[in-house]
C-alpha cells in the first residue's frame, strides 16, 4: 500500500495527497525519463554526457596552457582543466535545461497535481548520470596522467554537496520565473557562457588580481571548483575562509529559492 | 454519507488576454499619462489589466460515491471547476477541500513520452499519479489488458494512435486506486466499443464508493452515469438537482437558442447543379403556424418552396431528419408519395407532413434534396436545413413506450411464457 497522507473520510485543502515515498518515485521516473528521452535514438548514447567536458578540455588546453601560457599548479593542464570542467557542466547544463523544465512539462502541470519541484529536481537529478559518466572517465585520465587520489580526496564529498545544492537553488529559482517572464531563458543563457570565465575553470584562483577577488569570493562555484582541484587533483587542504563564506551563501540561497518557489508554484498552471 | 469534496465561496479569477510584455508595461505608463489608459485600443495590446472571473462564489458539496454530472456551455467554468478539485490551480478567494485521492483525467496520457515503450509509459504515468512501483507491478496486466494493448506493450508510444494513446491513459488513471475521480469530455476519444467499457468502469467506481466528477457535452451519458447534474453558466452554479431534470432544462435552454438564429439556413452548404432550387424552407404545425419547437408526438408539416429554371421531368425531392449528435433518423421521398406531376417548371411547393411525430426530446435539423428522376444526380442538397427541437418535459407520446434513452417512442408489447422444461444450460 502507498502511503497516503490524505484519508479518504477527511476533509482537507492541502494539496500534497501521498507521503514522501511516492513523491520520491515520481521523481525517480521523471529523471528516468528525461534521461531516456535524450539519449534515445542515438547511436553514441550516454556518451555525449563524457564528449562535452572532453572537448572543451582539449580546447582549453590549447588556448590557456599552450598559447595563454596559463599555470596549472604543476599538474598536467588537462587534468586541472578537466577536474573543474565535470562539475561546471554539471551546474551549467541543469540551469540550462532545468529553466525550461516547467514549460516543457507545461502538459502535466497543467493537468495534474503533484509536488512542482519534482519538474527541475528530476532536471538536476538527470545530469546526475552524466557528471557519474565524465567523473569515470576522470579516473581513467588520472591512471593515464599517473596521478594518484591522496587522503584529502575524502573532502570531495563535501563539494559535490555544495555543487548540487547550489545547482538546485539556482535551477529552482529561473525555472519558476520563467514561468512567468520568457525572458529569463536567453538571460540565463547569456550568463552561463560569461560565469564560465568569471569562475576558475580555465585557471587557478591565484591568477586573478587581487582587485578582482571580491567577485570571486561571492560567486559559490569559485570555492566548489577550487575545492574539487584542491581536493582530487592537488591534495591539498581546502581555502577553509572561502568554503565557508560559500556554503553560507549557498544555504541561504537554497533556503530562500525553495521559499519562493513553494510561494510562486501556486500559480503556474494560471500563467504557463 | 460523508462529504467527499466541498466547495466554500470559491471564486476563481484569471488574466485575460496576451501577457504584457515590458514593452506593454512601458505602454501602459504613457497611455495613463496621456489620460488613455482605458480605451479599448489599449486593453487590446495588453496595456490594461482586464481579468475574468472563471467562477464566481461556486458552493458545492459532493457526497462520496456520488456521480455528478457537470454541465454548460463552453467557458462556463466546468474545467476551473475540475482544476480546482484537482489542485493543479488554486481559487483566488473561497476554500476547496477535498477527501482522499484525486485522480484527474482532464487529458488523457497527458504524463505519457513518446519515446518511452507503453510499459515505461504505464509506469511513468502511474506513478504521476501516485502509485508506488510494487502497486504497478501488480495491477500491470489489468492496466494494459483493460487498454487491449497487449501487442503493442513494448512499442515506442509514437508509433500508436491517438486513440491507443487515450485508451492508455485511461486505463492507467483508473487502475491507480482514486478517491475521486475527475473527468473532462475525455470519452470523446477513442472508439465505440471502448467508450462503453470506459462508461462501465466508471460505473463500477461509483459502485466501489468512490466519488466521480464528470463533464460531458454528451447528455445521454452524462444521465446514463451521474444522479445529480450541476449546470454551470458564466461561473455560477445555473442549477443543481437530479440528473434528468437538469438536463431537459438545459437541453431545451440550449435548443431555444439555437433555434433562434436559422434564418441563413438554407445558403451554406449546398450543392447539386442548381437546376432546381430550394427557395424557402418553413416548419408549420397542423393549422399552419410556423413553429421549431413540439411536443413529442405533436404534428410537424415541412414546407418547401422550389423554384426550377428549365423543365424537369419526375424529380424526386427528399426532406429528412437528422438528429445533431447520433445522425439520420427518417428519410422520406417523393418518388414514393408519388403526389407529383410528371414534370416540373418554374416554382412550386413541396408540402411533407409528418403526424404523431414519436421523437425523443432533442435538437434535429432538417436535410433536402431534389434529385434526377433515376436518381443519378442531385439539382440541390441542403445538409443544413432548418432546425427544430423536441421539447422534454417527461410527458411523452401518449400511448407509445418512452425510456429515457433513445430517439424515437414506439409502440411496444412484451410478453412472458414460463418454460415448460428447465432451460438447457448450453
Amino acid at each position: 500500500m502507498s502511503v497516503a497522507l490524505a484519508n479518504p473520510g477527511v476533509l482537507t485543502d492541502r494539496a500534497e495527497r501521498l507521503g514522501a515515498p511516492a513523491y520520491f518515485e515520481l521523481l525517480m521516473n521523471l529523471t528516468r525519463r528525461e534521461v531516456r528521452g535524450r539519449y534515445s535514438q542515438s547511436l553514441f548514447g550516454i556518451g555525449w554526457a563524457i564528449a562535452q567536458p572532453l572537448a572543451t578540455m582539449a580546447v582549453f588546453t590549447l588556448v590557456f596552457s599552450r598559447l595563454g601560457q596559463i599555470p596549472s599548479g604543476g599538474v598536467p593542464y588537462p587534468i586541472f582543466a578537466y577536474a573543474a570542467l565535470v562539475p561546471w557542466f554539471f551546474f551549467s547544463n541543469s540551469v540550462s535545461s532545468g529553466t525550461l523544465s516547467l514549460v516543457t512539462y507545461r502538459n502535466i502541470v497543467t493537468k495534474t497535481y503533484f509536488p512542482r519541484e519534482i519538474v527541475p529536481l528530476a532536471q538536476v537529478c538527470s545530469r546526475l548520470i552524466d557528471f557519474s559518466a565524465a567523473a569515470a572517465l576522470y579516473t581513467v585520465l588520472m591512471a593515464y596522467y599517473g596521478i594518484a587520489l591522496g587522503r584529502w580526496a575524502a573532502m570531495a564529498p563535501l563539494f559535490f554537496v555544495l555543487l548540487v545544492l547550489f545547482t538546485v537553488a539556482v535551477t529552482m529559482t529561473t525555472s519558476a520565473v520563467n514561468v512567468f517572464y520568457r525572458d529569463v531563458n536567453p538571460v540565463v543563457q547569456i550568463a552561463l557562457q560569461l560565469w564560465l570565465y568569471l569562475t576558475p575553470v580555465a585557471y587557478p584562483l591565484s591568477a586573478v588580481p587581487a582587485r578582482f577577488r571580491l567577485l570571486f569570493v561571492v560567486n559559490p562555484l569559485t570555492a566548489i571548483v577550487e575545492g574539487f582541484r584542491a581536493s582530487i587533483v592537488f591534495n591539498r587542504p581546502p581555502d577553509w575562509s572561502l568554503v565557508s563564506i560559500s556554503s553560507a551563501i549557498i544555504l541561504v540561497l537554497f533556503i530562500a529559492a525553495f521559499t519562493m518557489f513553494k510561494y510562486m508554484d501556486k500559480y503556474f498552471a494560471d500563467v504557463i | 454519507m460523508p462529504a467527499s469534496v466541498r466547495l466554500d465561496r470559491v471564486s476563481k479569477r484569471y488574466r485575460a488576454g496576451r501577457s504584457r510584455t515590458f514593452v506593454d508595461l512601458i505602454g501602459s505608463r504613457i497611455d495613463s499619462v496621456r489620460g488613455q489608459s482605458r480605451d479599448v485600443q489599449s486593453a487590446s495590446r495588453g496595456r490594461v489589466d482586464s481579468t475574468i472571473w472563471a467562477l464566481r462564489d461556486v458552493d458545492l458539496e459532493v457526497a462520496q460515491g456520488a456521480a455528478l454530472g457537470i454541465i454548460g456551455r463552453n467557458g462556463a467554468g466546468k474545467t476551473t471547476l475540475l482544476k480546482l478539485i484537482s489542485r493543479v490551480t488554486w481559487p483566488t478567494s473561497g476554500t476547496v477541500r477535498v477527501a482522499g485521492h484525486v485522480v484527474s483525467l482532464i487529458e488523457l496520457g497527458a504524463g505519457f513520452h513518446p519515446e518511452l515503450t507503453g510499459r515505461e509509459n504505464v509506469y511513468l504515468g502511474a506513478g504521476l499519479f501516485g502509485l508506488r512501483r510494487r502497486e504497478i507491478d501488480r495491477c500491470f496486466d489489468d492496466i494494459v489488458q483493460f487498454a487491449d494493448v497487449e501487442r503493442l506493450i513494448d512499442t515506442p508510444m509514437k508509433r500508436y494512435s491517438s486513440g491507443l494513446y487515450a485508451r492508455l491513459g485511461f486505463s492507467v488513471a483508473i487502475f491507480s486506486r482514486p478517491d475521486v475521480v475527475l473527468v473532462d469530455e475525455v470519452l470523446a476519444v477513442g472508439d465505440a466499443a471502448f467508450r462503453r467499457r470506459a462508461l462501465e468502469a466508471l460505473r463500477r467506481l461509483i459502485g466501489e464508493g468512490k466519488t466521480v466528477l464528470f463533464i460531458s457535452h454528451d447528455m445521454w451519458n452524462v444521465r446514463r452515469l451521474c444522479d445529480q447534474i450541476v449546470w454551470m453558466e458564466d461561473g455560477r452554479v445555473r442549477a443543481q438537482g437530479p440528473a434528468g431534470e437538469v438536463a431537459e432544462r438545459y437541453l431545451n435552454e440550449v435548443n431555444l437558442a439555437a433555434l433562434e438564429n436559422r434564418a441563413t439556413a438554407l445558403q451554406s452548404h449546398r450543392g447539386g447543379t442548381g437546376e432546381v432550387r430550394y427557395t424557402d424552407v418553413d416548419l408549420v404545425d397542423d393549422v399552419g403556424r410556423p413553429t421549431s419547437m413540439i411536443e413529442p408526438g405533436d404534428s410537424l408539416v415541412v414546407r418547401a418552396g422550389y423554384r426550377a429554371e428549365h423543365p424537369v421531368p419526375n424529380p424526386v425531392f427528399r426532406i429528412a431528419i437528422v438528429d445533431v449528435d447520433t445522425g439520420l433518423v427518417v428519410s422520406t421521398a417523393t418518388s414514393k408519395a408519388a403526389a407529383l406531376p410528371d414534370r416540373i417548371d418554374g416554382g412550386g411547393l413541396v408540402e411533407c407532413r409528418f403526424p404523431r411525430l414519436p421523437l425523443r426530446p432533442r435538437q434535429y435539423v432538417l436535410r433536402l434534396s431534389i434529385a434526377d428522376q433515376h436518381d443519378l444526380g442531385s439539382y440541390d442538397v441542403v445538409t443544413a436545413g432548418p432546425r427544430f427541437a423536441v421539447r422534454g418535459g417527461g410527458r411523452g407520446v401518449d400511448g407509445l413506450a418512452d425510456e429515457d434513452d433513445g430517439l424515437v417512442s414506439l409502440p411496444f408489447e412484451f410478453a412472458h411464457r414460463a418454460a415448460a422444461v428447465s432451460v438447457n444450460p448450453r
